[in-house]
């Protein structure tokens, strides 16, 4: 791994670190917020059966509960943005970006081995994304602080909700990094990637809101990320296990295919 | 480590599918020598290079560069050379200063030669502290030029160097290889810009369609090129029959052309005389040697040939 070139990805990306590294604190803010207002007025909505409570919840997440807001938080399609930038957007175009503006050329000049290229830009990466789930994370817990709901938390559950949260964005940014290693242009490593986030994430809200396509989120890495479970204490390490899977192989593919395939000349 | 070559190929040979991009390339590039490598848009030289550089692997053969298997060991190559690409394209966010700090951390050695290649090649403070996406092409590639050199590596490849640069960057450009060749230094040279290499080069492999045409010492090169001649004569034209060398005479009046390849003594001891009024002998140029490796593809089917 390359030092330099890991401050040198992080420098390329520190306004959009910055901006969206903000927008991710007020989000997470904003959720033990409308848990405070809006769930006693929600529970009674579906004790009404005025809408059925399935309609409620969204993913694995929902208004009823801490944990559940919690849970909702992070799958919003606007967390999803807002992690997706670095995770999908970011990482796909890492490498292939390079490759595509021809700079590609004079990194591979230097002494550094593909694969060495490959993990410190992957370092740098995962680190992003790690920074955007603990901000949202740490918005959660300073917005439940100042509604004074923490004691709602497990707190001492927190670093395993970090943990799976990183998991299953990891495993996101590792299939962009693999998909931006195989592409000689950002374009389509970044349409695979985004299509590989969005068919998760469809699985995910269609299984939780149709109750026969309740299969299709046994399939989503989504629907292994369960901080509300684990904030109540009933954590599957499975989980961590399959999304542990899912981190793992797009790094074995990439650092077997990037070192092995040609970089002509640009077009 | 010294190695007894800087360069070596043996039937090294790069094919994507059926396309044959480069096929049984063996040549030898000395230490100290200014190599040139010519060839046309597309002949291979760009595949070449980036097969020694090891970003592309190769359908069969060897190469090694500096003493170090291009396969196998692409990163000790790397640590010990230079390399400016055809048509460069560096960080447009940066500074020009800030791409050739960036590129010298990565290289992991100082860059002792930064100071002189930037004064020679009109690169002031003031100018490298200008992002690179305000810089003109010839600017670019004086950064190009100063990146590949910086760290004085042992050996530089560059690919179409001069490209981009006015005629007076050129020239101070050339200055810096001849200053390199006097430190020992080896360049390998790519280009198709004959009058450089003839300017520049000791050697020339000429490269066509992914094959080694030839290999030769410039000047070797020259001494056996046919110059044309020209005379004009008053009076009886003289019998040039027995000068050896000479050949296509052709006689027009009171002017005379042929071409003459060797020594030119015995031509102008042959023409010797009151009644000549006029003499030219064209020196002899890379460009009819070139063309004459390519003397088949001046047809209009040429573009075609695959890289």
């Amino acid at each position: 791994m390359n030092l330099r070139l890991v401050v040198q990805t992080w420098r390329w990306q520190r306004i959009r670190l910055l901006v969206v590294g903000i927008a991710a604190l007020i989000w997470g803010g904003l959720f033990p917020l409308f848990y405070v207002q809006f769930s006693d007025a929600l529970r009674q909505l579906a004790r009404s059966g005025a809408i059925p409570e399935q309609l409620l919840n969204f993913g694995s997440g929902s208004l009823f509960t801490l944990p559940g807001t919690i849970t909702l938080g992070f799958q919003h399609p606007l967390a999803l943005a807002l992690i997706g930038i670095f995770a999908v957007g970011a990482a796909s175009s890492v490498v292939a970006g390079e490759r595509q503006r021809g700079t590609l050329e004079v990194l591979l000049a230097r002494p550094i081995s593909r694969r060495s290229l490959y993990a410190s830009v992957a370092v740098a990466m995962l680190a992003m994304v790690l920074l955007m789930v603990s901000l949202v994370l740490m918005g959660m817990v300073g917005g439940a602080a100042l509604q004074n709901v923490l004691d709602q938390l497990e707190v001492s559950q927190l670093p395993l909700v970090l943990l799976n949260g990183f998991l299953l964005w990891a495993a996101f940014a590792a299939f962009a990094l693999a998909a931006s290693v195989t592409f000689d242009r950002a374009g389509p490593a970044m349409g695979l990637s985004l299509a590989y986030l969005l068919i998760n994430y469809f699985g995910e809200i269609l299984g939780s809101l149709w109750s026969a396509a309740a299969w299709t989120q046994d399939y989503s890495l989504f629907h292994h990320f369960q901080p509300g479970e684990i904030l109540t204490g009933s954590l599957d390490p499975i989980d961590l296990l399959i999304l542990g899977i899912a981190v793992v192989l797009p790094i074995i593919y990439a650092l077997i295919v990037f070192p092995r395939r040609d970089v002509p000349a640009p077009a | 480590m010294q190695a007894t070559t800087a360069i070596s190929t043996a039937h090294l040979s790069k094919r994507y599918g059926r396309v044959v991009a480069l096929s049984d390339l063996t040549l030898d590039v000395q230490p100290g020598e200014i190599f040139g490598f010519l060839g046309p848009n597309g002949a291979g030289k760009s595949t070449t290079i980036r097969t020694l550089l090891g970003f592309l692997h190769a359908s069969g053969g060897s190469a090694s560069v500096l003493g170090h298997d291009v396969a196998s060991q692409s990163v000790e190559i790397r640590k010990r050379i230079g390399y400016l690409p055809s048509g460069i394209d560096l960080y447009e966010s940066l500074s020009g200063a800030g791409v050739l700090d960036y590129l010298a951390d990565l290289q992991g050695r100082e860059p002792v030669r930064r100071g002189e290649l930037c004064e020679r090649m009109q690169l002031p403070a003031s100018v490298l502290k200008r992002k690179v996406r305000d810089y003109s092409r010839g600017m670019r590639q004086k950064i190009g030029v100063v990146q590949a050199l910086q760290h004085d590596p042992e050996l530089a490849i560059l690919d179409e160097p001069s490209e981009g640069l006015d005629p007076l960057m050129q020239q101070a450009f050339y200055a810096i290889l001849d200053g390199l060749r006097d430190e020992g230094r080896t360049i390998f040279f790519s280009s198709h810009v004959l009058s450089e290499v003839e300017r520049v080069c000791d050697r020339v492999a000429i490269i066509r369609a992914g094959r080694l045409m030839a290999l030769h010492d410039v000047g070797e090169l020259l001494a056996r090129r046919k110059r044309r001649v020209q005379l004009r004569w008053r009076g009886v034209a003289p019998d040039l029959a027995d000068v050896p060398g000479l050949a296509d005479v052709v006689v027009d009046g009171d002017r005379i052309s042929a071409t003459l390849q060797g020594a030119v003594a015995p031509f102008v001891r042959a023409i010797a005389s009151p009644s000549l009024e006029d003499l030219t002998i064209e020196p002899a140029r890379l460009e009819e040697a070139f063309l004459e490796y390519y003397a088949d593809d001046r047809g209009p089917e040429s573009a075609d040939r695959p890289a």
